[in-house]
C-alpha cells in the first residue's frame, strides 16, 4: 500500500509535466492541425536555457524560467513563419519540416551545451512533507500547482478572450474564419508561440527532476504526445487527464522495473491508439466523400 | 518502349554500372568502407521510399527494422552458432514480422498519429535492446563472424562491395518492378486518395500492411548486410538521430522517386563521412536542408529536372492550350433511343430498405427506401443537405448505414466494404472529383481496369513475369477506354493539367473501366458548359445502352427531366417523391422543398389572381 501510494504521488508529479507537454502539443494541433515534432526539442532548449540562467547567471529560478519561455516563444514564431507556405496545404510535409527544425535545435544544443548533459539542483529546498508516511517533495508540489495554474490560464484564454475564441474558430474551419476577418496566419503564430512557451515551462520544470541532456526532449515529447492522445487530442480536459494517467502509468512501470519503463509506456501507447484512436474525450470525425 | 527511349534511359545506366564496377580500383580502403555503408542505407531508404513515398504510410520505425535484422543475425551467429546466411535470412523474416506488428496501428490511424506511434515503437525497440542481456545491453554484440559467399570471404571490404552492389541493384530493380506494376499503382492511389482507391477495388487495410512489409523486407536485408559488414551491433546505431538522418535522405533525394532516394542515401552517407570531424555542423546542415527542401523543393533533388523543364516551357510557349478532349465514341451505333426505359418487370438491381444514417445525432438519412431496376437511369434530386451524397456513400459501401438494409444484384450488401462492392460491379464518381493527383490519366484509368484481389500479390514472388504480362494487357485495355472517351491524347498528363470538364470525363472513364453493372454518378454535370452537358447526356445514354444501370445525382433539372426514366426526390433525409419525371416535377411537395413555402404561396396566389402567368415557376 505504501509503495502504491508513494508511486502514485511520484506519478502525479511526473504527470503534471506531461500535462504541460500535452497542452502545448494540443494547442498547436487544435489550431493548425499540425503535430509539431520539434516540440520535444524546443522543450529541451527551454530546459537548458532555464538551467543555464539559474546555475551560471545565478538569477532566481522563476526569472530564469521566464527568460526561457520568452526565448522559446520566439523560436516558435520563427518556425511557424518559415513553414507558413505549407499551412493548410500539405501537413505531412509540414510535419517533416518540424522534424528538420528539431534536428537543427538538437545540433545547436550540442554546440552550445555539449553532449554530457546537466544536473539541475532543485530550486526549492527543505524536507519533503510527510503525510501518513508518504513523502511529498516540496518541488513536485510546486510543479503540480504551476501546471494547474497554466491549464487554468490557457482555458481562460481560449474560452474567455476574443483572440482565444478566434483561434478556436480557425481550428474548426480556417476558410470560414478567414471570411469572417480573422487573421489565420497571426492566429497560428500565436498558437505556435504559446505552445513553445508551454514546452519551455515543461522543460524548465522537468530540469530539476530529470537530467537535462540534448536527447531528453525526444522522450519527454513523445510521452507528452501519447498523453495528449490518451486523453483525446486537441482538448484541454483530455490533456490533463491523459497527462496524469500517463505519468502514473510510467511511474508504476519504472517502480516495477526501471529499465523497461519506456518499453511499457510506448507499447501501451500503441495499444491505446489501436483500441481507441480518439482517446477518452476525443471526437471522431467523418471523412466526407 | 521505343528504341530511342530505351537508349535515353539505358545508356546512362550502363555508364553508371561500369563506373560502379571500376570504382574500387580508384579509391582507398576507407572510401570503400563508406561505400558499403552507403549500400546498406540505400537499401534501407528504398524500404522507406516504398512504405512512405509510394504507399503514404508515415513509418518512422524504419531504422528499428534495420536493428531487428542486424540483431537477429548477430544473436543467431553468436549465441546459437548458426551460419551467417541462415541467420541473415532469419533476420529478414523476423524484420518482416516486426514490421507487420508495427503496422497494425496504421489500420486505425494515419499521417501524424501514425508517425508518432511508429516513432514511439522504435524508441521501445531501443529500450528493449539496451536492457536485454541477450542483445548485449548498452555494449552491444561484437565479433560477428565475417560472411563467406561461395568461398569468397566478404570480410574484405573490396569483395563485400561487389556483393553489396549486386544486392542493391537487385533491390532497386525489384522496387522499380513493384512501383510500376499493379501493386505499386494501387499503393500510389491509396497514398493519393484512400477513399477513391477503395471505391476502385483496392483493399486498403491489406495494402497498408503490405507497405509495412516492404519496409520490413528492405530493412531486414539492410540489417543483415549491416551485421555482416560492421560485425558489431550496438543500440546507438538504431537511434532516433539515425531515423531522422534516413528521413532526411528520402526527403532531400525526393520521396516519390526511386533514383532520388538512392542518390539521397548514398550522397548523405558520403557527405557525413567527409564531415566526420564536424559532425555537429553536418547535423545542423542536414536539418536545415530538410526544412529548405520541404518548403521550396518538396519533390527533392529528383524533382529538379521536372521543375527546370516546366520553367523552360513556361518561358517558351506562353499559355499553350495543349490537347483538348476528343469526341466520345459510343458503343451503341444505332439511334440513341435503341435501348429505352426498361420494362416494369426488369430484374431489381438495387434495393435499399429503410436506410437510416446518423452522424452524432444528426440524421442525414431518415428511412430511405429505393428500388432500381436493371437498365434504368434513375435521377436522384433534392436540395443541398438532403442526404443524396450520404445515400451514395451508403450504397457504395463507404459508410455502413446505422439501420436498414441494402441489396445489390440480389445480394445483401448492407455492411459490404466499398472495395468488395467495386469488385461486384458497383462503380461511382465523386461530387468533388477524386482523381489520383500524382498519377497520369492512363494510370487513373488502369486503377479501374485492375480487378485483381489482394491475394494476387503473391505472384510478385512466385510468378513475376505474369505480373508484367498482365500489366501490359491492362495498359492496352486502358488505352481502348481512353480512346473511346476521347482522352487518349491526354493519357500521359496529370489530372491537374486538364480542364475541369476533361477531369469529370476522366472520372467517368475510370468508373466505367471497372466494367460495372451499376454506376453511381454524383453531380457529373457540375461545372460543365452547355456543350459538355450535351456530351455527358450522350455518354450516359450510351452507358445505359450497354446494359449498365445508372443512378445520377444532379442539380441541372433540364438534364434530369430529359434523361432519367424515373426520378427520386430526397428532402431532409426522406424520399418525398418517386416516379416519372413529369409526375415528380408537378408534385407540390417537391416544389415546396426546392423553392420554399413562399414559392408555393406565390404560385397559389398567381394561380388564383391571373390566368396565364408568364415567367413563373415551371
Amino acid at each position: 500500500m505504501q509503495f502504491v501510494l508513494q508511486t502514485l504521488v511520484g506519478g502525479i508529479g511526473l504527470g503534471a509535466i506531461y500535462v504541460l507537454v500535452a497542452l502545448g502539443f494540443s494547442l498547436v494541433y487544435r489550431t493548425m492541425g499540425l503535430v509539431n515534432f520539434a516540440h520535444g526539442d524546443i522543450l529541451m532548449v527551454g530546459a537548458y536555457l532555464a538551467a543555464t540562467f539559474f546555475i551560471s547567471a545565478k538569477i532566481p529560478f522563476w526569472a530564469a524560467m521566464i527568460i526561457a519561455i520568452v526565448a522559446t516563444a520566439v523560436i516558435g514564431l520563427v518556425i511557424e513563419r518559415i513553414l507558413r507556405p505549407l499551412e493548410n496545404k500539405d501537413f505531412d510535409l509540414m510535419l517533416i519540416g518540424t522534424i528538420g527544425f528539431g534536428i537543427m535545435l538538437e545540433g545547436i544544443a550540442i554546440l552550445v551545451w555539449g553532449t554530457t548533459g546537466e544536473a539541475v539542483p532543485t530550486p526549492i529546498t527543505g524536507d519533503p512533507f510527510n503525510v501518513f508516511g508518504i513523502y511529498i517533495k516540496r518541488y513536485e508540489l510546486v510543479v503540480v500547482i504551476v501546471a494547474a495554474l497554466a491549464s487554468l490560464v490557457l482555458w481562460l484564454f481560449l474560452d474567455r478572450t476574443k483572440q482565444g475564441i478566434a483561434m478556436q474558430a480557425v481550428a474548426i474551419n480556417h476558410e470560414e474564419a478567414t471570411a469572417l476577418g480573422i487573421n489565420v496566419g497571426r492566429s497560428n503564430a500565436i498558437a505556435f508561440a504559446i505552445g513553445s512557451g508551454l514546452a519551455a515551462l515543461a522543460g524548465g520544470l522537468a530540469g530539476p527532476i530529470l537530467y537535462v541532456s540534448p536527447t531528453f526532449g525526444a522522450n519527454l515529447g513523445i510521452m507528452g504526445f501519447s498523453a495528449a492522445i490518451l486523453g483525446g487530442f486537441g482538448n484541454i480536459k483530455g490533456a490533463i487527464v491523459g497527462g496524469l494517467a500517463f505519468g502514473i502509468l510510467y511511474s508504476f512501470a519504472s517502480g516495477l522495473s526501471q529499465g523497461y519503463a519506456d518499453l511499457v509506456a510506448f507499447i501501451v501507447f500503441a495499444l491505446i491508439v489501436i483500441i481507441r484512436p480518439n482517446g477518452i474525450f476525443g471526437e471522431s470525425t467523418v471523412n466526407r466523400a | 518502349m521505343t528504341l530511342k527511349k530505351t537508349a535515353a534511359y539505358g545508356l546512362p545506366l550502363v555508364v553508371l554500372f561500369v563506373l560502379a564496377l571500376v570504382f574500387p580500383y580508384l579509391v582507398d580502403p576507407y572510401t570503400i568502407h563508406v561505400s558499403n555503408v552507403a549500400v546498406v542505407f540505400g537499401l534501407l531508404a528504398i524500404g522507406l521510399f516504398l512504405s512512405m513515398g509510394i504507399a503514404g504510410q508515415f513509418d518512422l520505425a524504419q531504422v528499428a527494422f534495420l536493428g531487428v535484422g542486424a540483431y537477429t543475425a548477430a544473436i543467431l551467429t553468436l549465441h546459437a552458432g548458426w551460419d551467417f546466411w541462415p541467420a541473415a535470412l532469419a533476420g529478414v523474416v523476423i524484420s518482416i514480422i516486426v514490421s507487420l506488428l508495427v503496422g497494425i496501428p496504421a489500420l486505425r490511424v494515419q499521417s501524424h498519429y501514425l508517425a508518432i506511434v511508429t516513432l514511439g515503437l522504435s524508441l521501445a525497440f531501443i529500450s528493449l535492446v539496451i536492457n536485454l542481456p541477450i542483445t548485449g545491453q548498452a555494449e552491444g554484440l561484437s565479433g560477428i563472424p565475417a560472411p563467406v559467399f561461395f568461398g569468397i570471404d566478404l570480410g574484405d571490404d573490396y569483395l563485400f562491395y561487389y556483393f553489396g552492389l549486386a544486392l542493391l541493384i537487385v533491390g532497386i530493380a525489384f522496387a522499380a518492378f513493384v512501383v510500376h506494376t499493379r501493386l505499386g499503382r494501387r499503393m500510389r492511389a491509396m497514398r493519393d486518395d484512400d477513399l477513391a482507391a477503395a471505391a476502385m477495388g483496392t483493399r486498403v487495410p491489406v495494402l497498408r500492411m503490405i507497405a509495412f512489409a516492404f519496409g520490413g523486407l528492405y530493412g531486414g536485408v539492410a540489417g543483415a548486410l549491416y551485421a555482416g559488414l560492421i560485425r558489431f551491433v550496438a543500440p546507438e546505431s538504431f537511434s532516433l538521430a539515425n531515423m531522422f538522418l534516413l528521413l532526411a535522405m528520402v526527403i532531400i533525394g525526393g520521396r516519390h522517386s526511386l533514383p532520388g532516394v538512392v542518390i539521397g542515401a548514398v550522397g548523405l552517407i558520403f557527405v557525413r563521412s567527409w564531415l566526420a570531424d564536424f559532425s555537429i555542423y553536418a547535423q545542423l546542415g542536414y536539418g536545415a536542408l530538410v526544412v529548405i527542401f520541404v518548403v521550396f523543393l518538396p519533390t527533392g533533388i529528383a524533382g529538379i529536372p521536372a521543375r527546370l523543364i516546366e520553367l523552360w516551357k513556361r518561358r517558351g510557349t506562353k499559355g499553350a492550350g495543349g490537347i483538348g478532349v476528343a469526341p466520345y465514341v459510343p458503343y451503341a451505333v444505332e439511334a440513341p433511343d435503341a435501348a429505352g426505359s426498361p420494362d416494369a418487370d426488369a430484374p431489381v438491381v438495387l434495393q435499399a430498405t429503410d436506410v437510416v444514417k446518423s452522424f452524432k445525432g444528426l440524421k442525414a438519412l431518415a428511412g430511405v427506401s429505393l428500388t432500381v431496376r436493371q437498365g434504368e437511369i434513375r435521377g436522384l434530386v433534392g436540395p443541398n443537405g438532403s442526404g443524396k451524397t450520404t445515400l451514395f456513400n451508403v450504397l457504395s459501401g463507404i459508410h455502413p448505414p446505422t439501420t436498414g438494409s441494402v441489396e445489390v444484384f440480389g445480394e445483401r450488401s448492407t455492411t459490404t466494404p466499398s472495395y468488395r462492392l467495386s469488385l461486384r460491379g458497383v462503380a461511382r464518381t465523386f461530387q468533388n472529383l477524386r482523381l489520383f493527383p500524382l498519377m497520369s490519366v492512363r494510370e487513373n484509368v488502369m486503377m479501374g481496369i485492375d480487378r485483381t484481389p489482394s491475394r494476387w500479390s503473391w505472384r510478385y514472388i512466385i510468378r513475376p513475369l505474369s505480373v508484367l504480362r498482365a500489366d501490359a494487357r491492362m495498359r492496352g485495355e486502358a488505352d481502348e477506354i481512353l480512346d473511346r472517351y476521347g482522352l487518349l491524347g491526354l493519357a500521359e498528363a496529370k489530372p491537374s493539367e486538364l480542364s475541369y470538364g476533361a477531369q469529370r470525363r476522366v472520372e467517368i472513364a475510370r468508373a466505367m473501366a471497372t466494367r460495372p453493372r451499376l454506376l453511381l454518378l454524383d453531380e457529373p454535370a457540375a461545372g460543365l458548359n452547355g456543350d459538355e452537358v450535351n456530351q455527358l447526356k450522350a455518354i450516359v445514354n450510351d452507358i445505359r445502352a450497354t446494359g449498365v444501370t445508372v443512378i445520377i445525382i444532379e442539380h441541372n433539372m433540364g438534364l434530369v427531366m430529359s434523361m432519367c426514366d424515373r426520378v427520386t426526390v430526397l428532402s431532409t433525409g426522406k424520399v418525398i417523391a418517386d416516379g416519372l419525371p413529369e409526375e415528380v416535377g408537378r408534385s407540390p411537395e417537391v416544389i415546396e422543398a426546392y423553392l420554399g413555402d413562399d414559392a408555393k404561396l406565390e404560385k397559389e396566389m398567381l394561380d388564383a389572381t391571373s390566368g396565364p402567368a408568364e415567367g413563373t415557376v415551371q
